[in-house]
């Protein structure tokens, strides 16, 4: 916090730059393996509040993996976290939910046999509290509290423009919409910190630019810190304010998006080079 | 055409969310309720009352308990006959305990000490999944009847081994035992059933319902939504299994009178599992359903060839029951998993946009 303070009385550009480069979340020298698969080897980082992080990397570099470590689902063999000036020990995936981390994921992990009006609901889990009595009861405070909660995520809806398809069941989707559904699921969670995992794979153009603007949206509208994984550069160089660079679970660059497309280490791993 | 929402605009998320939001679907109950409650007992004969409309209503209590656990909460049980035996045996202690009390009370406070046990058996779920889970509540399924068959003081040490179910009253009226009337043992077990059901509906389109249904789809993504795992799971096993209890006891005394251990057998943990699979895995409506068909269709293949002049031996009928259910479940399993209550939802979809084919 200290050598924070001080950074803050140098920032040369003024006390608004200042706020907006608090710490949220730092990776001190973490490492991950699987048995003899090494993941991820001593990778730090920090994530500011407010900023679009980007991490890339080719494939198998341990960018799902960071992620995992980040919300509780892998737990490192070496490193710390740090979220929100607390360093924390082994957490588990609900604790993260509860401190206010959510996620999507690489290949769509959706309640296929539920609504996306359901699907999106159930972000919301966290913050509806009825129990189980006043849930069999239903009409006063639990069906209050439905409704209550109906309303954030029908904003949500409109916001994603998915109105239509809110009574669909999600597994009738097409793909491009499942991911959007699953953006709608973690923005109900009001996440401090949003982590997504290549939230274009396999969109076609049109809906690549659609995802862009939203992802640009939660971060200046609701000022929430997003994570992202993505391989299309184009959408990282335009989206991010700074870049992670992972190759064979080590990183490899870090800096702000043209620093790191011009850095030759990042060349050489995306063009195959041998190390 | 006949069957649509067209007009039925809805200007709050309260009427949007309703139990039932389409006028036709609340016609429906109502015009079923009153027949329930109102035409079958004015109609109906003992022979129906007993042999039909109370096991039927029995077994779809027994179904929703399981639908809970399997439909919504997707944790494969084979323990639901035992989970009934511990309702029935604990009702049966209970009103031995409590002569006094009203027996209808007993019933329910029974399902309190399936929970329990149900919940114990629940446990494993943490770690382990689908076949492997049913394995061991199929542990569980043998150990209670173990327990049924040699704990004399569970069955009062009647030389039987067999529990009779004693003269009760409630409100004036013999409500179990005996003398007790079809009527009323209709009017109780309809009641209990017609309650819970819509009671579990409540549960089941609120934040609990959900929870369950996130760890049935995607346990990781639920974990991650802020859902416990454990909790959630044994909780779905608890509810389920307070409902398999009261219908177990229900079983005994509304309709049976007696039972023995061999009445909450593993062959009883399959007939519920079929008539889940058959109404439909997920649906309230469909464990009705199921329950309706797998009871009904033997009592039917019974008499109907009666009426028309063949004459069918009781093996014959047997083993055409278990042919027929037997193709249908393996015809539901591959073709559709929703059972009976998706093919109702097809036709209302057909009936909707009648008479256009698609
Ligand atoms: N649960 C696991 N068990 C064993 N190995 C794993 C596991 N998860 C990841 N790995 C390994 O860790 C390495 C990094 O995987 P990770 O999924 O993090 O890569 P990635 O950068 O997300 O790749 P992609 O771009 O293909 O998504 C890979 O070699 C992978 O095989
Ligand atoms: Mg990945």
């Amino acid at each position: 916090m200290n050598a924070f303070a001080t950074d803050m009385t140098t920032a040369p550009d003024g006390s608004a730059e200042a706020a907006a480069r608090e710490e949220l979340l730092r990776v001190d020298n973490v490492s991950l393996s699987f048995g003899g698969v090494k993941a991820i080897t001593d990778i730090s980082f920090d994530i500011l509040k407010g900023e679009i992080r980007a991490i890339i990397g080719p494939n198998g570099a341990g960018k799902t993996s960071m992620l995992n470590v980040i919300n509780g689902f892998y737990h490192p063999q070496e490193g710390t976290i740090t979220w929100q000036g607390k360093e924390r020990r082994k957490m588990k995936p609900y604790e993260a939910a509860s401190q206010g981390i959510a996620r999507t994921f690489q290949n769509v992990a959706l309640f296929k046999g539920m609504t996306t009006l359901d699907n999106i609901m159930s972000g919301r889990s966290l913050k509806m509290h009825r129990n189980f009595f006043w849930q069999l009861i239903w009409r006063g405070p639990a069906e209050a509290e439905e409704i209550e909660h109906r309303r954030k995520v029908e904003d949500i809806i409109d916001f994603l423009e998915i109105q239509a398809i809110r009574k669909t069941p999600v597994g009738r989707l097409p793909y491009g919409l499942q991911k959007r559904v699953e953006l709608g699921r973690a923005l109900a969670m009001e996440p401090d910190l949003l982590l997504l995992d290549e939230p274009m794979a396999g969109m076609n153009l049109e809906e690549k630019e659609d995802m862009s603007r939203f992802i640009l949206d939660v971060n200046q509208e609701f000022g929430t810190t997003i994570a992202l994984i993505e391989h299309d550069m184009g959408v990282v160089m335009d989206l991010s304010d700074r870049v992670v660079v992972l190759d064979y679970g080590k990183k490899i660059a870090d800096g702000p998006p043209e620093d790191v497309q011009a850095d030759q280490n990042v060349i050489d791993a995306y063009l195959g080079v041998s190390h | 055409m006949f069957y649509r929402e067209a007009g039925q605009f809805k200007t709050s998320y309260k009427a949007d969310q309703a139990l039932m939001p389409i006028l036709q679907d609340r016609i429906g109950l109502l015009v079923i309720l009153a027949i329930a409650f109102v035409v079958i007992p004015v109609l109906a004969n003992d022979f129906f009352l007993t042999s039909i409309m109370i096991p039927f209503l029995v077994f779809a209590l027994a179904a929703i308990g399981l639908n809970v656990l399997t439909g919504f909460c997707g944790q494969l049980s084979l323990g639901t006959g035992a989970f009934m035996g511990v309702g029935a045996y604990a009702a049966y202690k209970l009103t031995t305990i409590f002569p006094d009390a009203n027996v209808i009370v007993m019933v329910l406070l029974s399902g309190v000490f399936s929970a329990a046990i149900g919940a114990v058996f629940g446990l494993p779920s943490l770690r382990i999944k689908g076949l492997y889970l049913a394995v061991t509540t199929l542990a569980a399924q043998f150990f209670l009847e173990w327990c049924f068959i040699r704990i004399p003081w569970l069955y009062n040490d009647n030389a039987s081994g067999a529990i009779e179910i004693p003269h009760r009253e409630a409100f004036g009226v013999v409500v179990s035992g005996a003398e007790a009337t079809p009527i009323v043992r209709y009017f109780i077990v309809l009641s209990i059933t017609a309650l819970i059901a819509f009671l579990m509906a409540n549960v089941l389109r609120g934040r609990i319902g959900r929870s369950w249904m996130m760890i049935r789809d995607m346990d990781i993504a639920a974990e991650l939504m802020g859902i416990r795992p454990l909790q959630t799971k044994l909780m779905a096993f608890a509810v389920s299994s307070y409902i398999c209890g009261v219908a177990g006891a229900m079983m005994v005394f509304f309709w049976l009178n007696a039972a023995e251990p061999s009445s909450y057998s593993i062959a009883l943990s399959f007939q519920i599992l079929f008539m889940v699979i058959l109404g439909g895995l997920g649906s309230l409506s469909g464990s009705f359903m199921g329950a309706a068909f797998i009871w009904i269709l033997p009592v039917f293949l019974k008499f109907i060839p009666g009426t028309i002049g063949i004459n069918l031996a009781a093996e014959t009928v047997e083993h055409v029951t278990f042919m027929i259910v037997g193709a249908l479940i393996i015809f539901f399993l591959i073709v559709e998993p929703h059972g009976f209550a998706r093919l109702w939802q097809i036709a209302k979809q057909k009936l909707r946009v009648w008479p256009f084919p698609y």
